[in-house]
C-alpha cells in the first residue's frame, strides 16, 4: 500500500516538474538557447588551439632538441675547447720542429737540454738567492 | 554505426585533421548541441528549485554547459548527462556556499540587515495576472511550490538524489555516477527523500 502511495507520489511530482518545464517563459528559453550557443561555440574556438598545439608539436621539440644539441656542441664547451685545440696544435707544431730537425733527432733533443739549461740560468740570476 | 563509434570517430578526424573532417565534425557538434537543447530547460529548473534565484539558476546552467564542452565533449555521449548534472551540482553548492559566508560577513556589518523571508522575492510576483488563471493550472502551480518548497527543506544529497532519479528520470547506475557515490548511496538518499517529501507534504497533497 505505502509503495503504491510511493509510485503515486512519484509520478505526480514528476508530472507537476514536467509541467512547470514546459511553462517556462520565452525570455527563460531565449536565455538558456543562447547559453547553449555560447558553450558550442566556446568548444568550437577552443578546439581549433588544441588542434594546432597538437599539430606544432613533434615540430616544437625537433627544433627544441636542435636548438639544445647545438648550445651543448658549440656553446658551452666553447672556450675549454677553443683551448685544448690551440695546445694540441701547439704541441704537434714542437713535435713536428723536433722531428723533423735537420740535425736529426738526438741533435734536436740536445737542443731543447740546452735552451732549458739557459732558461734555468736566466731565471737565477734574476732572483739571485741568499750566498751560500 | 552507432551514434558512439559516429562521435568517437568525429574526434578522431578532428584531432587528426583529414580532408573530409568537416562532415564529422559538423556532426558532432549537432550531437552536442542536441544534448544541451533536451537537457537545458529541467536543468535550468533544478537549479531553480535548489537556489530559488532565475539569475543564479541561469549562471549555473550556462557555467555547466561550458564546462562540459570545453573540458568533457570528447567524452562518449553516454557520459555526458551525468557529467553534466554533477558540474551544475557543484555550481549549485559553490553558489549556496558563497551565499552562506556573504550573509555572515553581512551581519557583521552594519546597516539595513537583509530579511531571509524575502531574500529571493520578487515584487512583480505580488502583481496580480491581468487573465484570470485556470483553477486547475493555479491549483498545479500551488502544488508545484509546495513541493519546491519541501525539496529545499531537504539535505543537498537527498534532494539531489531525488530531482535526478524523479525529474530527471536518470537510473541508479546515472545517478551515482552524477553524484559520485555508490550505488546504495543512491538508493538510501533516494527512499529517505521520498518519505520526508511526503512526510512533509502530507496524504493531501
Amino acid at each position: 500500500m505505502s509503495e503504491q502511495n510511493d509510485k503515486a507520489f512519484e509520478m505526480r511530482s514528476r508530472a507537476l516538474f514536467q509541467d512547470s518545464v514546459e511553462g517556462l517563459d520565452y525570455a527563460v528559453r531565449s536565455r538558456l538557447t543562447q547559453a547553449r550557443s555560447a558553450a558550442l561555440e566556446a568548444a568550437a574556438t577552443r578546439r581549433p588551439w588544441a588542434l594546432g598545439w597538437k599539430r606544432w608539436t613533434p615540430a616544437a621539440g625537433v627544433t627544441a632538441a636542435a636548438i639544445l644539441g647545438v648550445a651543448l656542441w658549440v656553446g658551452l664547451p666553447l672556450h675549454h675547447q677553443a683551448g685544448t685545440l690551440a695546445d694540441a696544435q701547439s704541441n704537434f707544431e714542437d713535435l713536428d720542429l723536433l722531428a723533423s730537425s735537420d740535425e736529426g733527432s738526438a741533435d734536436a733533443l740536445e737542443m731543447l737540454q740546452d735552451d732549458i739549461d739557459f732558461y734555468d740560468f736566466a731565471d737565477n740570476a734574476a732572483n739571485p738567492g741568499p750566498a751560500a | 554505426m552507432a551514434p558512439f563509434d559516429t562521435l568517437n570517430a568525429a574526434w578522431m578526424v578532428w584531432d587528426n585533421p583529414a580532408p573530409a573532417s568537416g562532415g564529422a565534425v559538423l556532426e558532432y557538434t549537432r550531437e552536442l548541441e542536441k544534448f544541451l537543447a533536451e537537457i537545458e530547460r529541467r536543468a535550468f529548473r533544478m537549479a531553480q528549485v535548489a537556489l530559488r534565484d532565475q539569475d543564479d539558476a541561469l549562471d549555473v546552467v550556462q557555467d555547466a554547459m561550458l564546462k562540459l564542452t570545453r573540458s568533457y565533449a570528447s567524452r562518449p555521449s553516454a557520459e555526458w548527462r551525468p557529467l553534466f548534472y554533477r558540474i551544475l551540482e557543484n555550481g549549485i553548492r559553490d553558489l549556496q556556499r558563497r551565499r552562506t559566508v556573504r550573509k555572515r560577513v553581512m551581519t557583521w556589518l552594519p546597516g539595513p540587515k537583509e530579511d531571509p523571508d524575502n531574500e529571493a522575492q520578487d515584487p512583480l510576483d505580488n502583481v496580480a495576472d491581468a487573465a484570470p488563471a485556470i483553477p486547475e493550472k493555479l491549483m498545479q502551480a500551488q502544488a508545484m511550490e509546495q513541493l519546491e518548497q519541501s525539496l529545499r527543506a531537504l539535505p543537498a544529497r537527498q534532494r539531489e538524489a531525488f530531482m535526478l532519479r524523479n525529474f530527471e528520470g536518470m537510473d541508479v547506475a546515472e545517478t551515482a555516477s552524477a553524484m559520485a557515490c555508490s550505488e546504495g548511496s543512491v538508493k538510501t538518499h533516494y527512499s529517505r527523500a521520498v518519505h520526508a517529501l511526503r512526510e512533509q507534504l502530507g496524504e493531501v497533497w
